[in-house]
């Protein structure tokens, strides 16, 4: 009987103010000119509105009426979290609230959404699963067991790491690159460690977060007792579904009755004697490994290559890239605090994600979430700030 | 199916788009199996055709420079004269059997107009540029706007050359939008050069190009970056004005201008040219756009230049920002992945812009008024 495996990632970047060449090298306070708190404020706001806020109340509804049989799990980046504390700690509170139903569990990532796996070496990386972990001993009191890389990055060397580390279990998307005719509606094993690996089902957890009001999709219109019916026909022990939580309320309008999906979505899947609902920490419990993957080369969730093209696919992003390494090499002499985390908040993968020159279907997923007119206007604003922040390392 | 066409300019002698887009229309036109009369002025350097159905054929000479605006009254008399002169030389000499006329801008609208009265056939009008992109939207002729109205009243379709042009024709004109089609340009790839440190500026020094802003931003440039070479190609009735600037700002060492250039000669500065910048206040279109990045130099172009709503592997900057301008100008002197990743992928984007394309859609408008 397959379990179904709900998991929201919510996190938003620090959005970066423009910063021309006649900037660099000024005497001035990075945090400030190098991130635009106006925006980033409105934004969050904006979005807490139509999205965390409501459905964080609309999710806990639906824990309290099913007295826990609705289960789901959250990963939350450390720069969401500040800017919950900064702008609107009621937000933090009502995940407090959510995760002491006990229906809610809550997984590691890196602090900053960074792609710090990718360094030549670990040490950065290590550094900012560790403050991750830290932020959620010191608000929810919990230590997470499941690991999710950022975008689901993923290669059989991050595997050994977060095993090292003993996380118990790690998530990366199902893509057949990886899985070949087999099901990601199984826990996998890498080759070379000894961890339980969870695997997005893309099909079913686009259908949501994509397709969900795309009215030339066959499966159109989604409604909550067609989506359960589909999961009660699925082969396999757990079905992962891991959605952003922009979905609800962002990406997704009101409009579209995202929310009345959801609501109805506990009923009609318990209507269905052979699922039930799990978190990522009661399925690699519950569930044993079928078999190993072996993932020489890293992929991720995002766009149609389930690679990492997205964030290094072209010559400008590995020259943000390697700028943004050089600087934490020059920064760890220095032991500048301040500096320090600013460095990581330009980390954060977004920044690089904006400068993605692909064209096609996925341009336009990047043109909706860019603040950039082309992605060079990106790579222009993002190139002068690590310039000025390397000058200020010296 | 046969076609008059009017236009005032064709290769090797042009002053603007016009030209480039006449030239690319009608040989794409021909190679479709349309026949084209092309009917000009006469000039120093006369024009020809080596396709069997495309004839190009001067009508006399004539005096005008249709991008000059007469200052004086007395000027403007002759101005006037003149155009009425060479409209009613085409009215007497376009004959023949033809199944449309389809005319360029204003300076042949008047014969459009009564063409289209003497052989009782459909009016096309090409729209490139209005009075308004011309006086770069300060104090525009009230003369040159009526014969435009006329125009575009009478043509029983227009082509214009981007949706920004057909809003104005629609807004400032007062035409239906819906008797409008846009059909963006194209161009013929130019072929990349060795690139040398050198920041370009190529069109009319007009106002409505806006090159007294591109020295703005060449001052801000050179103060960080002083090894950089600035030319300011083309002529125009701002260039003593220019010149001026350019002293007077400090830096006339590092800036060229080269007055009008040849065909070769602009293929080669835009071939050499590092970073290529189009700051006009009125830019319906701006082929030139194209073809410096066919010649693999990127380019930055005001926000609300045509090409900008059809091209997206250029920066946009708004014309009077020259302090966006030199900051993009420096990064793409500075920063080399920006500077290739914009040539591979501008390259990959121009070959959708050919005149095979224009020629097929410009069929498409034939096609709906006969």
């Amino acid at each position: 009987m397959p379990s179904v495996c709900i998991y929201f990632e919510v996190h938003q970047p620090m959005r970066l103010n423009r910063f021309s060449v006649f900037n660099i090298g000024k005497d001035n306070d990075p945090y400030s000119t190098y991130f635009n708190n106006e925006v980033n404020r409105w934004i969050f706001e904006k979005v807490a509105k139509k999205c965390y806020l409501p459905t964080n109340e609309l999710l806990l509804d639906l824990i309290n009426k099913f007295n826990g049989k609705f289960r789901i799990s959250f990963s939350l980046t450390g720069t969401f979290v500040e800017y919950c504390e900064r702008f609107i700690p009621s937000l933090l509170d009502s995940f407090k609230q959510l995760f002491a139903t006990g229906a809610v569990d809550l997984i590691e990532e890196t602090y900053f959404h960074s792609l710090s796996s990718l360094y030549d070496e670990f040490d950065e990386f290590e550094e900012q699963v560790k403050m991750h972990r830290q932020m959620i001993k010191r608000i929810f009191n919990y230590e997470p067991k499941v690991f999710r890389n950022t975008e689901a990055i993923y290669d059989n060397r991050i595997a050994k790491k977060i095993a090292d580390m003993e996380y118990k279990g790690i998530i990366t998307e199902g893509t057949e690159k990886i899985l070949g005719w087999r099901s990601p509606n199984y826990l996998y094993k890498p080759v070379n460690a000894d961890i339980k690996v969870l695997l997005r089902n893309y099909k079913l957890s686009d259908d949501i977060g994509f397709r969900f009001s795309a009215h030339d999709w066959p499966g159109f219109p989604l409604t909550a007792d067609k989506y359960a019916y589909w999961m009660s026909q699925c082969e396999g022990d757990l079905i992962n579904l891991f959605i952003d939580y922009e979905t609800f309320g962002e990406h997704q309008w009101i409009e579209t009755g995202i929310f009345d999906f959801l609501s109805h979505l506990p009923w009609e899947v318990l209507k269905h004697g052979n699922l039930d609902f799990i978190t990522v920490s009661e399925a690699v419990s519950r569930y044993d490994e079928v078999g190993e993957i072996d993932v020489p080369w890293a992929i991720s969730w995002a766009d149609v290559n389930r690679d990492v093209s997205t964030w290094l696919g072209n010559n400008m992003q590995i020259a943000c890239f390697n700028e943004l390494k050089e600087i934490g090499k020059k920064l760890r002499e220095k032991r500048d605090k301040d500096l320090l985390h600013v460095w990581r908040l330009l980390q954060t993968s977004d920044h690089l994600y904006y400068i993605s020159t692909k064209d096609l279907g996925d341009g336009d997923v990047h043109a909706y979430f860019s603040p950039y007119d082309v992605p060079y206007e990106g790579f222009i604003n993002y190139m002068n700030i690590l310039q000025d922040l390397k000058q200020k390392t010296v | 199916m046969k076609v008059a066409m009017i236009g005032w300019e064709y290769p090797p002698f042009k002053t603007g788009g016009l030209g480039t887009h006449c030239y690319g229309l009608t040989r794409s036109l021909a190679d479709k199996g349309v026949a084209v009369d092309f009917y000009m002025p006469k000039t120093k350097h006369s024009a020809g055709s080596d396709k069997e159905n495309l004839v190009v054929k001067e009508v006399g000479e004539t005096e005008i420079f249709p991008y000059d605006r007469p200052e004086d009254k007395a000027l403007a008399g002759k101005f006037f004269e003149s155009v009425y002169k060479y409209n009613d030389l085409l009215v007497q000499r376009v004959s023949g059997e033809y199944d449309l006329v389809h005319c360029h801008d204003w300076l042949t609208m008047k014969a459009g107009v009564a063409l289209k009265e003497k052989m009782g056939v459909p009016l096309v009008l090409t729209v490139h540029s209005t009075e308004y992109d011309r006086s770069g939207w300060l104090c525009p002729n009230d003369w040159f706007i009526n014969i435009e109205r006329e125009g575009m009243e009478a043509a029983d379709r227009i082509i214009a050359v981007s949706h920004f042009t057909k809003r104005v024709i629609a807004e400032k004109y007062g035409i239906n939008p819906d008797k409008i089609n846009v059909v963006h340009n194209a161009v013929y790839p130019i072929g990349e050069g060795e690139k040398q440190n050198i920041v370009l500026f190529l069109g009319r020094l007009t106002i409505q190009k806006g090159p007294e802003f591109f020295l703005r931003a060449a001052k801000k440039v050179l103060d960080h970056e002083p090894d950089c070479r600035f030319v300011v190609a083309g002529m125009g009735d701002m260039l003593p004005r220019l010149i001026d600037q350019a002293v007077d700002m400090g830096i006339s060492d590092r800036v060229i201008f080269t007055g009008l250039l040849s065909e070769e000669e602009v293929k080669h500065i835009y071939q050499i040219a590092s970073v290529y910048a189009m700051p006009s206040v009125s830019e319906p279109f701006g082929i030139t756009a194209l073809e410096a990045v066919s010649a693999g130099t990127p380019t930055i172009v005001s926000k609300t230049a045509g090409v900008s709503e059809a091209f997206r592997n250029c920066l946009r900057v708004d014309f009077w920002d020259t302090d966006e301008m030199a900051n993009k100008i420096l990064s793409l002197l500075r920063y080399e992945p920006l500077h290739t990743t914009m040539v591979e992928h501008g390259k990959r984007e121009i070959r959708l812009f050919t005149w095979d394309q224009v020629a097929e859609k410009t069929l498409d408008v034939y096609r709906g008024v006969l």
